[in-house]
């Protein structure tokens, strides 16, 4: 993986970006269909709800009689002439319900529009102008959000004589309550928005400000409107509701609320006429419900870790049989050290609904205090191959078949596929630890390093006195360079370099036999880089523990491993000494990406900045494998 | 056919702290020319300053002092809203520098009739189309209707690339243009800028961290460290015969095959600042890192030429400057000599 | 510490503007509700003291044509005092002490609820997010149900099922009638006994919210390198899921509680109504149905500086259990 890679986690590998070059199919999206929720049970559930209930309201008091109409016939169970039943006057349940929805539905889609054009005004607007403007506008809206709504409408509401509450009044006081929540999330999107080199661009290509808030910045903000707006109409017609069931609603309308109103106050509850009070509270959890659904799709949109349901916590799974495939000789020169790690034949599925075979037949040998590199781009599987060794990885991946085998100092050898349970959670950090790609993201930011540290040693090594942990935590820490005083300090308070660092200590805690590093350092400059690599180098010789390196930096590898494995689209392509494959790369794929890295203080080479330009220039490349190589590799 | 001149370009930022103002100098008197055809490098690590000089140049952010001026083909100095036609700019990541709401076509078509190269919907297409064949993504009219992420991260950075010239640059910044993207494409991206670049005779800045890179697409290479220029001069002279020390550690980090074993040695220099310096303040900002660090280097050192074209501001090589710094003054890449101790104001309020 | 000042600035303005907005609502509203006011105390039979009619004018505003500055002033000074005025309703009483016996009624009840539902929340939460893609994925669409279900309408309907219809609850009210309130075990019980339903109403009605937030926050922390670490580090589960995932998942949703308290106290005022109880919400309807504007917004006062309270406490024990709040930069 290039530096900070923005989309994907490893995790994700292939589910990543589409093929490069491949140019086949032209699948013109309309703009709007991009932003369209995928369909879903709960999507189609929530349109049907509210489709429904939109519908009764619309066209339901065009069929239902006169709901004012009073009979003799007070407390009606439903039957026959009422198919709701009546009221205490005898009124049509069911014709008032109707009327009463179409109203709820009004108010709420009314105070929905204000609230939300006010939230985006004020939200959209604050954020990308900054400054003053901002900090006026998001004052405001903080003010308006901490101070609790309903009570400041039930006493705006009961300054107005019930003559003048009307219909409109009632809906611009709601609306003004309900502005706030919607604008702050609005503002934190639109700063996030702000600050994307898209918007850059657009600036620098010498769009105005308003064109740039309305077609680059709005279109963006578009499912967080709606969804912002699918939730002030649900709190609209809650609070209309409240109101109207306080009596403190508009004087001239029938709502849902007022409904309710009635219905307490002619002793619905006493005489157990549930026909009169069930209905209208269902009609509202109904509508809620269904916008909250329809919520919920968009929300995954907007959040795209919400989506894929099926990639819980479990641990990943290794099918039936994997374990104990023949393992077939490694490629490459035998090893000259005794073997600590063993993969042979591993093949690792991703299970989704078009299957990639992400990890194909990797065969290969980890000798005691050997440095392995791991070399290959993004996507190539390399950090699938790492989750899957450490058994990390997660459904859909899976195991499909080969074996991983870990010889243990004392001479004992453990099928790491088959260990299960206590045994795995036993297994991890004492003999096979692992350095990850962010150290930004590796540490968890809330907890101190001292206890990120110390729970490793709780947990493995219960016996261990508090100072004794206190004392070894101290030292990995001098063991990497960085001063035991940093032990109380919080993540945030590191620099990228110390926190790889405590990375690095946190991986020596148990003294394993293995440690797997992936992209150990390519977020961190040159020289902190070099730093720590030293650092490396020199526990490895003082500790003797085995390292694979993975990275996409072959000639840091180069320099660093004994043995490098070139990885490509799942296969280990070339596996062999460092020295002999920069000598003489055999594969084609090696050469490539040999090439693909200028040397600092070789000759100047031919291909850059002459007329041999055009070698690898894309499409007008050299014929054949290389040209697939350097525009095509799927990713 | 358009050359930019940057001058003493300072750009200062306040730090809030409580009630504690203090200013941190992003970059300090950077001073360089682009001219067309050639290409310069902006070297250094993260927070060094090279891209706060780039947002500068594309006008995203304000200079606290200094000068840009643009000069147009007939040396006549370029003004306000034709300053981006003649100036554009290539982001870093090109996941985020093509909006995923809008097609590959739209980003083309708008600088297009912002800067009246096309006029009619038909005329404007046809050009987003010969850009787009210019960057090699043909067929151009498939890759027009698509959106960014149905495209991969390098046929992004193209569409990019594609943007910048739309408006007729001249002058392209770009700003670790390949960083974000695979190995094996990179080269094919700086190519193409490369080629482009002949075809157009375009002056470009090459923003990067990467000295390989640096050393073989550009002609001159400045290399910053917090915010000042420590070395500049021909690409080879800085790389194969760094002269600051902070060069010289920089090279010495690099990956190098060639070098294999030699990891152990111990470093040039220490690989982190051992404490914070003053945000500003007069000196050397690599004092405090540096191995032969002397008392004279507590005052800001002066570029002092160490070569041809080739200058380190670093008191070292002050026997050199003495000798000619009457000459440098005129013959400096952007006349940086004169540098005292006059770096600016220390903590403000 | 800059983060604690700043929150405890934000609270004071908010505070302020609360104070002004009472102060300007009856102002800008028709009618002259002084007038209104005296009117009905009159009716029943009340003196109509100067002292009395001043505090009136400050809060409720009038013609006397003393300019608005001063009036405000003079307002701010008798709220600061706590002087709110003399409640018609139940006159003579002062509106303060009308509401001091109302407060203790609602701050335990929502205060209790309020507690119960965001802990059940935040736990099920937790649980619901870890295990998904399991049977408890199910609850989620339930939750939303739950949520989007009036207070009111959903007290009604456990009135009647669990009084009305089952007579396991008492109706209405805040204790046995027949008790007179003190500190003894008869009614300690009673007001217990009474206040389950209102409880149960009030947790029913917002656990789905807590429930879903830190549900899906926990997805998306789940995805964090730093769990990843953890359960490579051979972490027990329960440690991941706590110390980890939770930890990191519970911040927004803190964060976020000053806008969920709003919607819990607008929803607590009309449940207190549902069952009478004799909380603050009830006493402000009584307000309002009155014309009683001193209690209306002496109440509105005290709910709000309640909220305030109760978010500026959140917020400084975010400050505690997020370190990066005290980042002195």
């Amino acid at each position: 993986m290039t530096n900070p890679v923005p989309l994907s986690t490893p995790a994700e590998e292939p589910a990543a970006a589409p093929p490069e070059g491949s140019g086949t199919r032209a699948r013109p999206h309309g703009a709007w269909r991009a932003l369209l929720p995928s369909r879903s049970p709960k999507l189609i559930t929530g349109l049907i709800l509210v489709t429904a209930i939109g519908l009764l309201g619309l066209f339901g008091p065009m069929f239902a009689g006169d709901p004012d109409a009073i009979s003799d016939a007070s407390f009606q169970p439903p039957g026959e002439g009422a198919l709701l039943g009546t009221t205490q006057t005898g009124q049509d349940v069911l014709a008032q319900l109707l009327h009463a929805t179409r109203g709820s539905l009004q108010i709420g889609l009314l105070v929905g529009v204000m609230a939300t054009v006010l939230s985006a005004l004020f939200g959209i607007l604050g954020g990308y102008f900054g400054g003053v403007v901002d900090e006026s506008f998001s004052l405001l809206s903080n003010v308006m959000l901490v101070i609790p709504g309903l009570p400041l409408v039930i006493v705006i509401a009961g300054f107005v004589p019930a003559a003048d509450r009307g219909w409109w009044t009632i809906a611009v006081v709601l609306a003004i309550t309900g502005w706030a929540a919607a604008s702050r999330v609005l503002r934190a999107q639109t700063l996030s928005l702000r600050s994307r080199d898209y918007v850059a661009a657009a600036r620098v290509a010498g769009e105005k400000p308003w064109r740039i808030v309305s077609v680059e910045i709005l279109p963006n903000l578009l499912p967080l409107l709606a969804s912002q707006f699918v939730f002030a109409v649900i709190a609209a017609i809650l609070a209309e509701a409240g109101l109207s069931f306080l009596g403190l609603g508009a004087s001239n309308s029938e709502t849902l609320g007022t409904m309710l109103y009635y219905a307490q106050n002619g002793f619905a509850l006493q005489r157990e006429a549930w026909w009169w009070f069930v209905p209208p509270g269902l009609v509202i959890a109904l509508f809620g419900c269904g916008l909250a659904l329809i919520n919920f799709a968009i929300d995954e949109i907007i959040n795209p870790k919400l989506r894929n349901t099926r990639a819980g916590l479990a641990e990943g799974g290794v099918a039936a049989g994997a374990a104990g495939a023949p393992g077939e000789p490694a490629p490459g020169e035998p090893a000259e050290r005794p073997a600590v790690l063993t993969i042979s034949g591993l093949n690792v599925v991703y299970r989704t609904a078009r299957p990639v075979h992400a990890v194909k037949d990797v065969s290969l040998t980890l000798g005691r205090g050997e440095i392995l590199g791991l070399a290959g781009e993004s996507g190539c599987g390399k950090t699938t191959l790492a989750y899957a060794v450490s058994r990390l990885h997660t459904p859909p991946a899976e195991i499909s078949s080969g074996s991983v085998t870990f010889h243990d100092r004392d001479g004992r050898d453990i099928d790491l596929l088959a260990l299960e349970g206590e045994e795995l959670r036993g297994f991890r950090w004492a003999k096979l630890s692992l350095v990850f790609q962010g150290a930004m993201n590796s540490l968890n930011p809330v907890i101190s390093i001292r206890e990120q540290l110390a729970d490793v040693l709780t947990t493995h090594r219960p016996g261990m006195s508090a100072e004794q942990r206190r004392a070894r935590c101290a030292e990995v820490l001098r063991l990497v360079g960085v001063d035991p005083v940093r032990l109380d300090s919080f993540p945030h308070e590191l620099s990228g370099g110390m926190r790889q660092r405590v990375m690095i200590a946190m991986a020596m805690l148990l003294d394993p036999q293995v440690m797997v590093m992936d992209e150990p350092t390519t977020a961190l400059d040159v020289v902190v880089q070099r730093g720590i690599l030293r650092e490396i180098l020199r526990l490895r010789g003082e500790l003797g523990f085995a390292v694979v390196f993975i990275t996409h930096d072959l000639p840091l590898l180069l320099e660093l491993s004994d043995r490098i494995a070139v990885m490509k689209d799942g296969e280990v392509v070339e596996y062999g000494p460092a020295e002999r494959l920069y000598r003489a790369p055999e594969h084609p794929y090696t050469r490539m990406l040999l090439d693909s890295f200028p040397s600092l203080t070789g000759a100047r080479g031919a291909f850059l900045r002459d007329g041999a330009a055009a070698r690898h220039d894309g499409r007008t490349a050299l014929p054949g494998q290389h040209t697939h190589l350097s525009e095509g590799a799927p990713r | 056919m358009t050359t930019l001149e940057v001058r003493d370009l300072v750009k200062d930022y306040t730090l809030r702290s409580g009630l504690r103002r203090s200013t941190l100098r992003a970059a300090d008197r950077v001073s360089f020319t682009l001219v067309p055809g050639r290409t310069v490098a902006l070297v250094g690590e993260s927070g060094s300053g090279k891209s706060t000089v780039a947002r500068m140049i594309a006008r995203l952010e304000k200079p606290s002092s200094g000068s840009i001026t643009a000069l147009g083909p007939d040396g006549r100095r370029v003004s306000g809203r034709a300053y981006r036609h003649h100036v554009q700019m290539v982001f870093q990541d090109p996941f985020a520098s093509l909006n995923p709401f809008h097609t590959i076509e739209h980003h083309l078509i708008r600088p297009l009739r912002l800067h009246g190269r096309a006029a009619g919907r038909a005329q404007t297409r046809r050009l987003a189309g010969e850009l787009l064949e210019r960057v090699n993504l043909t067929p151009a009219a498939d890759f027009a209707r698509r959106r960014p992420h149905e495209l991969s991260g390098g046929q992004r950075q193209r569409v990019a690339i594609a943007r910048a010239l739309a408006p007729g640059a001249q002058v392209v910044i770009a700003d670790e243009p390949v960083s974000m993207l695979d190995v094996s494409i990179r080269l094919g991206v700086l190519n193409l800028l490369a080629r482009l670049q002949r075809e157009e005779n375009l002056a470009v800045l090459y923003i990067t961290h990467d000295l390989a890179t640096a050393r073989h697409f550009s002609d001159d290479i400045l290399v910053m460290y917090r915010g000042r220029v420590v070395e500049s001069g021909p690409a080879d002279e800085v790389i194969l015969s760094p002269r600051h020390p902070y060069t010289r550690l920089l090279a010495s980090a690099a990956p190098d095959p060639e070098a294999r074993g030699r990891s152990l040695e111990p470093m040039p220099a220490a690989a982190e600042p051992a404490g914070p310096l003053p945000p500003t303040g007069p000196g050397c900002r690599f004092r405090d890192r540096c191995p032969s660090a002397m008392p004279v280097c507590s005052r800001t050192p002066a570029d002092h030429p160490v070569g041809p074209d080739h200058y380190a501001a670093c008191w070292l090589h002050a026997e050199s400057g003495r000798e000619t710094s009457g000459a440098v003054a005129k013959a400096g890449p952007g006349g940086k000599a004169g540098a005292e101790d006059n770096s600016g104001a220390g903590r403000a309020g | 510490m800059r983060y604690y000042a700043r929150k405890l600035g934000f609270y004071l303005v908010a505070l302020w503007a609360a104070l002004t907005l009472n102060f300007f609502i009856p102002r800008m509203m028709p009618g002259n509700p002084v007038d209104t006011l005296m009117a009905k105390l009159q009716q029943r039979g009340g003196t109509v003291d100067p002292a009395a009619r001043r505090s009136y004018e400050l809060l409720l505003g009038a013609d006397t044509g003393e300019p608005l500055i001063i009036q405000y002033f003079a307002y701010l000074g008798n709220m600061l005092r706590g002087d709110l005025g003399v409640s018609v309703s139940v006159f003579p009483a002062e509106v303060s002490s009308v509401i001091g016996q109302a407060l203790p009624w609602t701050l335990v009840l929502v205060g209790l609820a309020t507690l119960l539902s965001f802990a059940l929340g935040i736990v099920l939460g937790a649980v619901v997010g870890w295990r998904r893609g399991s049977w408890l994925d199910s609850l989620v669409p339930a939750t939303t149900v739950l949520a989007a279900v009036p207070y009111f309408w959903l007290a009604l309907i456990l009135v009647a099922v669990f009084a009305t219809a089952l007579g396991w609850f008492p109706l209405q009210g805040g204790y046995d009638v027949v008790l007179t309130p003190g500190w003894n075990t008869g009614f300690l019980g009673s007001a217990v006994y009474h206040g389950m339903l209102p409880a149960l109403t009030i947790v029913l009605s917002s656990v789905g919210g807590w429930l879903l937030g830190m549900r899906n926050m926990m997805v998306s922390a789940m995805s964090e390198d730093y769990v990843l670490t953890a359960r490579a580090k051979g972490l027990r589960t329960t440690r991941v899921m706590t110390r980890y995932a939770a930890r990191n998942a519970v911040l927004p949703s803190l964060a976020g509680f000053a806008i969920s308290l709003g919607f819990v106290v607008s929803g607590s005022i009309i449940t207190e109504q549902v069952f009478s109880y004799p909380g603050i919400g009830s006493k402000l309807l009584q307000g309002v149905q009155n014309n009683d504007y001193a209690l209306m917004q002496g109440i509105f006062l005290v709910i709000t500086v309640a909220v305030l309270g109760a978010n500026l406490v959140v917020d400084l024990l975010y400050g505690f259990i997020d370190p990066r709040t005290r980042v002195e930069t």
